[in-house]
């Protein structure tokens, strides 16, 4: 149990001819006892030079990183307290499942043979592991693999869990069931937890905060639903969510009343009064909508009324998944642009129709077009369930 | 119906013919007889020969045949003390170049690991023959003016005539094998250092294991499987060292001390004409290259490597 502090952390890798990399960013993030923190990005990210660096097992460049308020910069990894799971699981091949999760405590602790042996036998019943104590890692199965993996980790009782793409290896189904079960072990545990992964499904699901790594640099902190619907830049936008967020470069006209007009390739969408305030006097602007928050409609139905919230589309394709159907549309008469809808899997809509598809105002996002920062964002409060699409 | 028995016979000679085994057979058939030609019926043969009393010119006399050469053998302290040479020779030679070799693998796998870069400086003695070695040892070893006396001398220590003295002869031909080998053992144990993935080191580490402990409980114990393969090569070249000795010494008559079983075969036979002693000495041979390598290959066999 252990409060954790990132604090202007920075890694630099130099290359043999000299060249200097930026792995990690001057990456500040407090992570408090108990929490569950999923650091998450693309490939490259620098999310898992930054868990090995908490690990001890990379070097800091600059910044520091506290455990309790104690700088653990040089500190050997021996002495962090930390416990790791890696993707490989990095089981020790030569030793029983009993000598992998004793050695740990052999090597980091002066407790005696048979205080480790009962620690590793409580451990392994909890985990559902007993069974196989005296079994060597190759004639496990991968998910069993995966627990040992982890028996292995929580039998140090550490200070900090650091655990790197832990459940990539394992089928879908088992991958659902672990991300479950690593939840209810972290909570009944309340141990400070580090998950490092690069599924956003995995991050919005498990963790307490989830923290958005790109290109080494941190973009955004924050719950799963905060960093969902009120994204801190479009990086974030785009990367949180499945199917993932449509965006539409747009440049903003004034209207003749109040608001604007955010105009587009295909799209000209009239913006009210707080949100040509947010946007100030940028004109390069991205106009965000996430899939499930566009209605469509056929347009021979009742038309909808034109309020300026509406575009003109053709069905391309029709995924379904059982409970929604995931529609890509072309945009405009000429198809130019390209949307994501998802709506009800119960909705009769196929590959050719011509649509009607209507943004909400309140449902929309509005970034810089330069800086890709988040100017406006949906309002939450307003995300009451609403009537079918179609 | 008359010829009924004639069908079947010649359906089974067409099932015969058909037959896994001889539709293969050109494959395997001329290498099975090179092989059991010129190996395993002159381990046969040789055999036969131990047995009888050949020596000399003429032919073997075959009509009597007994194990008085065997019975020899443990009269003659000249064949107690080649055996005796011959196990401190193979166990001495082979330890020792298992030990040099992991350290060495694991210094430059470090090296190759953590800088990337590359020395094949230590295998290069490997790459050279036994007959420059042994020429180039002996002048290393040279009394008066070698480099190891020249060398101990500046410690005020020596000179010792280190392949002239009984006493000092099998340490120092152990010596230079153990250079000339230790390269070999680190390439196989660096080939096996390269397949453990880094996860094991850093699982290891944050498991808070130091370095040597880490070398010493995780790393090496994986090393097992080189450490088998290289032992057994060690062994039969120690067992054949002969060439190295034949080449430090002018021949196959080395100082005392230095007599393994390997020279004394061939100085029985070829020198002094004792066709059948010496092929009891070449059996006694097959016999202790046969108790190294059978367990090898019994253990390759139950784990379905064979």
């Amino acid at each position: 149990m252990a409060e954790t502090q990132l604090d202007d952390v920075r890694k630099v890798f130099t290359e043999d001819d000299g060249n200097e990399i930026v792995a990690v960013n001057d990456v500040s993030i407090d992570i408090e006892d108990g929490e569950f923190l999923v650091l998450v990005g693309p490939s490259g990210c620098g999310k898992s030079t930054t868990l090995r660096m908490i690990a001890g097992l990379e070097s800091i460049t600059d910044g520091e990183i506290r455990l309790d308020d104690r700088v653990i910069n040089d500190l050997p990894a021996k002495e962090r307290n930390i416990a790791m799971v890696f993707q490989s699981y990095a089981l020790y091949p030569h030793m029983t499942v009993r000598e992998n999760m004793a050695f740990g405590l052999e090597e980091s602790t002066d407790l005696s043979d048979d205080e480790i042996a009962t620690r590793v036998e409580e451990t392994a019943e909890m985990m559902g592991i007993d069974p196989l104590l005296d079994r060597k890692p190759e004639e496990l199965s991968g998910g069993q693999q995966q627990r040992v993996a982890l028996g292995r980790a929580i039998v140090r009782e550490p200070a900090v869990f650091l655990m790197d793409e832990p459940l990539s290896n394992l089928d879908a189904k088992l991958r659902a069931q672990m991300r479950t079960e690593l939840q209810q072990l972290q909570e009944q545990l309340e141990t400070t937890t580090v998950y490092v992964t690069h599924d956003q499904t995995e991050a919005m699901t498990m963790g307490d905060r989830i923290a958005i790594l790109n290109d080494g640099e941190l973009q955004q902190v924050g719950t799963p639903l905060e960093c969902y619907h009120e994204p801190a830049n479009a990086f974030v936008a785009d990367f949180i969510g499945e199917p993932a967020m449509n965006f539409f470069d747009v440049t903003r006209r004034n209207a003749d009343g109040d608001g604007a007009v955010l105009v587009g390739e295909t799209l000209e969408y009239a913006v009210s009064n707080d949100i040509t305030t947010a946007i100030g006097d940028r004109n390069e602007l991205v106009l965000g909508v996430r899939p499930e928050d566009i209605d469509i409609q056929h347009s021979d139905g009742n038309p909808r009324r034109a309020d300026g919230h509406t575009v003109p589309a053709t069905v391309t394709v029709v995924e379904p998944t059982g409970d929604e159907n995931i529609v890509y549309l072309d945009l405009g008469e000429d198809g130019s642009e390209t949307a994501i809808v998802t709506i009800d899997g119960m909705s009769r809509i196929e590959a050719g129709d011509s649509v009607v598809a209507h943004i909400p105002e309140d449902a929309i996002h509005v970034f810089d077009g330069k800086t890709n920062e988040a100017l406006h964002n949906r309002r939450v409060e307003s995300s009451e369930p609403r009537a079918p699409n179609i | 119906m008359t010829d009924g028995g004639t069908t079947e016979e010649r359906s089974t000679l067409r099932r015969w013919l058909d037959s896994d085994i001889v539709q293969s057979s050109p494959f395997w058939l001329p290498p099975f007889l090179l092989m059991g030609f010129f190996v395993y019926a002159a381990i046969g043969w040789n055999l036969l020969l131990s047995l009888t009393e050949y020596s000399g010119f003429g032919d073997p006399d075959y009509s009597n045949l007994g194990l008085h050469n065997y019975r020899a053998m443990l009269d003659d302290p000249g064949m107690w003390a080649a055996t005796r040479n011959t196990f401190v020779l193979l166990v001495g030679f082979t330890v020792v170049c298992l030990i040099v070799g992991l350290l060495l693998a694991l210094l430059l796998d470090r090296e190759i690991r953590f800088s990337r870069s590359f020395r094949t400086i230590y295998l290069l003695p490997f790459a050279l023959s036994f007959i420059v070695t042994a020429q180039f040892w002996r002048w290393m070893y040279n009394v008066n003016n070698g480099i190891v006396n020249q060398f101990i001398g500046l410690f005020g220590i020596g000179p010792y005539n280190w392949l002239g003295s009984p006493k000092l002869v099998l340490g120092s031909v152990i010596f230079a094998l153990v250079w000339q080998f230790s390269g070999y053992t680190m390439i196989i144990y660096l080939a096996a250092l390269r397949s453990i993935p880094n996860d094991q080191y850093e699982a290891a580490r944050v498991d808070g294991a130091s370095t040597v402990r880490m070398y010493w409980r995780v790393i090496v114990p994986q090393l097992r499987p080189a450490m088998v393969s290289a032992t057994v090569t060690l062994v039969l070249f120690a067992l054949k060292a002969f060439d190295f000795l034949y080449a430090t010494f002018d021949g196959y008559r080395p100082r005392r001390g230095a007599d393994i079983l390997a020279t004394k075969m061939v100085r029985e036979s070829f020198g002094r004409s004792e066709w059948a002693y010496g092929s009891s000495i070449a059996l006694m041979l097959f016999v202790l290259s046969l108790g190294v390598i059978a367990p090898y290959l019994y253990n390759q066999y139950k784990r379905g490597n064979l």
